[in-house]
């Protein structure tokens, strides 16, 4: 059994019966391989649609689980369960729960980095205080507005206007949480939360391929939310210097917001400030400055120099174009057929009632791809994911990410064929295609009108 | 992926009832075992398939039973015109399976096991006649045509579920409008089975809202054995875990009669 990867989350779906005797088939030589090798930041089982499971059972998947923690510092768990299920578990492992519990997926993503820059208000009760205080930590820290219930009692009753809350966590648990720096996304700068003594940890505890990722789609702005931290030691001093050059080769600006250097020697703060890092005393002097905000990099006009289009990249062209033509005759059956050709800048006539989405890839070549769609093609391209007729912006937004992550999987595949290996990024959808406009107006690239059904839709390849 | 015309093209595939069949069939529907067994006798991949069939390990026998009418008078009436059913749908397995990783043997077995433990559900809701018994039969057929029809697209089937827990079936309904039980409502049409035996099976997908009585009780009972037998070690390693999506409310009220009656041991596990 293989996960689903939705987001930085990948999600295990057995059904039916999980003992001591069917587990260890779900979970084949293969399987354990594939799951060591994705690039996530929790991985879960969904125990939405098992029926019955007992200790045994778990302990396979979870063995796995606290495997890949110990090897790569990300969340692991169990989600999607009912409040019997959540006894049934916390009976089987009590104080021994050194995994997270969480009651719905929809929950888990609130505790993981995403693309998305909204803030979710949400309602929170666990009767251990401890837990209530990391809860709360976490989901401010990735960006949210944790409601947090002090008393049962509270909790019954807010509970009362669901619709006042994205979602109501109960039945949840942290297990050995905030091994990984929290991020969230405000506009179009990425936040990271760091806390406490930075010392050589933090090299596990950043979450690099998040970082590429980010700088691989187009973020340019990224700000250390550093209030909490105490002092940083020449290991982490070392890291944050070399990370401000890799930042350099986008054209990004690394900031630190509320860090003093009362127990940090002065002269890091010079070297930093040397390697390009930016220091700030307040988080609200960058995010309300819309000037300076532009000036950094995050407002959506970021790109001040664009990076051009390579030789090698271009080589590659047939097989993104491949990619992309394949995924949408296997989800509609229907064929896409190339019009035109051109090295430009992106050009998409009018951007009203489109949609876009962009998947980036790094490795042996290096670029991003950027799909264009008239409303009604993104919503045929996507119907098998989507299964419903619906005109909800997020579900249509979600099946887009998810098709572009086939796209790049696709072209991942294709490439590793000729034995270049690529990692893609995750994908990042736009409601509004003006916010991609600015942010790849000045990128030059190859422009390929493709003709579906009668409509236009616009594939461009960059950097 | 999967298209409609596939579809209609796989259907006009399906063999019709071989004239010694369809007569065995009719001598039990009239009650007559002996001459059924006769007729039987003169198929030899028949009478091999029978005898192979009812010595795996599920139907419990001590010693081989080899004679045909021997076999037919152990199962009785409804058990021999249920695995004549079984027989029929043997003709559609495919020599090697290109998305699931069965043998021929590992499917036989789930005909087996499936008949056994239906046989208990029937008798213990006292449901048993040659109509329902027969409905088990028509379940696994879902999983041929699901083979048939999605194994030279296996790698796009991966692809999509590496970002989306889809199982077979709704894949195949949002791309076709037909399910693998729709598909599985041709071929009881085609092989003249009973209709109470097609509604049952369909209903077992849990997705039909219309089932109402018995009929609706035997579709919750047939789709938790499904979801039983497919939990099955040597079934998840198959890839058969992710034929069907399970529907767990569906079944939720008959859980605890269904652990007894195919006396799963939950504390020995």
């Amino acid at each position: 059994m293989r996960a689903t990867v939705k987001g930085r989350i990948a999600v295990f779906h057995p059904q039916g019966f999980l003992d001591g005797n069917n587990a260890p088939s779900f979970l084949t030589i293969d399987d354990i391989k594939a799951t060591e090798a994705l690039n996530v930041d929790m991985l879960l089982v969904s125990l939405k649609k098992v029926i019955f499971f007992n200790k045994n059972g778990l302990d396979v998947f979870i063995r796995l689980l606290l495997e890949i923690r110990n090897q790569k510092h990300i969340t692991v768990g169990l989600c999607d369960y009912d409040h019997t299920k959540f006894k049934t578990i916390n009976a089987f492992y009590g104080g021994n729960l050194n995994f997270s519990l969480f009651r719905t997926e929809k929950i888990a993503e609130l505790f993981a980095p995403t693309n998305k820059s909204d803030s979710k208000t949400v309602l929170v009760y666990n009767d251990d205080p401890s837990q209530r205080s990391a809860m709360a930590i976490e989901l401010f820290d990735y960006g949210h507005n944790p409601i947090i219930a002090q008393t049962q009692k509270e909790f019954d009753e807010k509970k009362h206007t669901p619709d006042l809350y994205y979602a109501i966590i109960e039945d949840t648990y942290l297990g050995l949480f905030g091994q990984k720096i929290a991020t969230r996304v405000t506009g179009n700068a990425i936040i990271y939360t760091i806390a406490n003594f930075l010392d050589a940890e933090i090299g596990n505890t950043f979450n690099i391929a998040y970082h590429n990722n980010s700088l691989n789609v187009g973020f340019r702005l990224f700000i250390f939310d550093a209030y909490k931290v105490v002092s940083m030691n020449v290991h982490a001093l070392n890291f944050f210097t070399k990370l401000a050059s890799s930042a350099a080769e986008y054209n990004a600006t690394i900031c630190f917001a509320g860090m003093t250097f009362e127990k940090t020697p002065e002269s890091f703060k010079n070297d930093l400030e040397d390697a390009g890092i930016l220091f700030f005393d307040q988080m609200d002097d960058i995010l309300k400055n819309k000037e300076l905000l532009q000036e950094l990099g995050g407002s959506s006009s970021a790109s001040k120099q664009t990076r051009s289009v390579t030789k090698a990249l271009i080589s590659e062209l047939p097989n993104f174009i491949d990619a992309t033509v394949s995924t949408i005759s296997m989800m509609t059956n229907a064929k896409a057929t190339k019009n035109s050709v051109n090295m430009q800048t992106l050009d998409i006539g009018s951007a009203r009632n489109q949609y876009a989405s962009s998947i980036g890839f790094y490795g042996d070549v290096d670029g991003m791809i950027i799909l264009i769609f008239p409303k009604k093609i993104a919503k045929k391209t996507c119907e098998l994911l989507i299964g419903e007729d619906t005109d909800d912006e997020e579900a249509m937004l979600d099946a887009l990410a998810e098709f572009v992550n086939i796209i790049g999987g696709r072209a991942k595949a294709l490439l590793g064929e000729k034995k270049q290996h690529v990692d893609i990024t995750l994908p990042r959808t736009y409601g509004n295609v003006h916010s991609l406009m600015e942010m790849a107006q000045n990128k030059k690239g190859v422009q390929v009108n493709l003709d579906f059904e009668g409509s236009q839709f616009v594939f461009f390849l960059t950097r | 992926m999967v298209t409609a015309e596939q579809i209609t093209l796989y259907i006009q595939t399906i063999p019709a009832v071989p004239s010694i069949l369809k007569e065995a069939l009719a001598h039990i529907r009239n009650g007559e075992l002996t001459k059924a067994a006769k007729c039987a006798e003169e198929d030899p991949a028949l009478k091999l398939y029978l005898k192979t069939l009812v010595n795996r390990p599920a139907f419990g026998f001590r010693n081989e039973v080899s004679d045909v009418s021997q076999i037919f008078s152990i199962l009785g009436t409804a058990g021999a015109y249920q695995i004549l059913h079984n027989y029929l749908l043997s003709l559609l397995v495919p020599k090697k399976w290109s998305l699931f990783d069965l043998s021929a043997t590992a499917f036989y077995d789930l005909q087996a096991s499936l008949s056994q433990k239906w046989e208990h559900i029937l008798a213990h809701l006292r449901l048993q006649n040659q109509d329902t018994q027969s409905a088990i039969s028509l379940l696994p057929a879902g999983i041929i045509v699901c083979d048939a029809l999605f194994g030279e697209h296996k790698a796009d089937v991966e692809q999509l579920r590496s970002v989306k827990a889809l199982d077979y079936n709704t894949i195949l309904y949002r791309v076709s409008q037909r399910t693998l039980f729709d598909i599985c409502d041709d071929i009881a049409r085609i092989w003249e089975m009973p209709p109470l035996a097609a509604r049952i099976v369909h209903g077992a997908s849990g997705l039909d809202p219309h089932l109402e009585g018995n009929e609706k009780l035997l579709a919750q009972w047939m789709h938790l054995l499904l979801f039983y037998e497919l939990s099955q070690g040597p079934y998840v390693s198959a890839g058969l875990n992710e034929f069907l999506d399970f529907q767990i409310d569906f079944v939720h009220d008959i859980y605890e009669s269904f652990i007894q009656v195919v006396g799963y041991d939950e504390s020995n596990r």
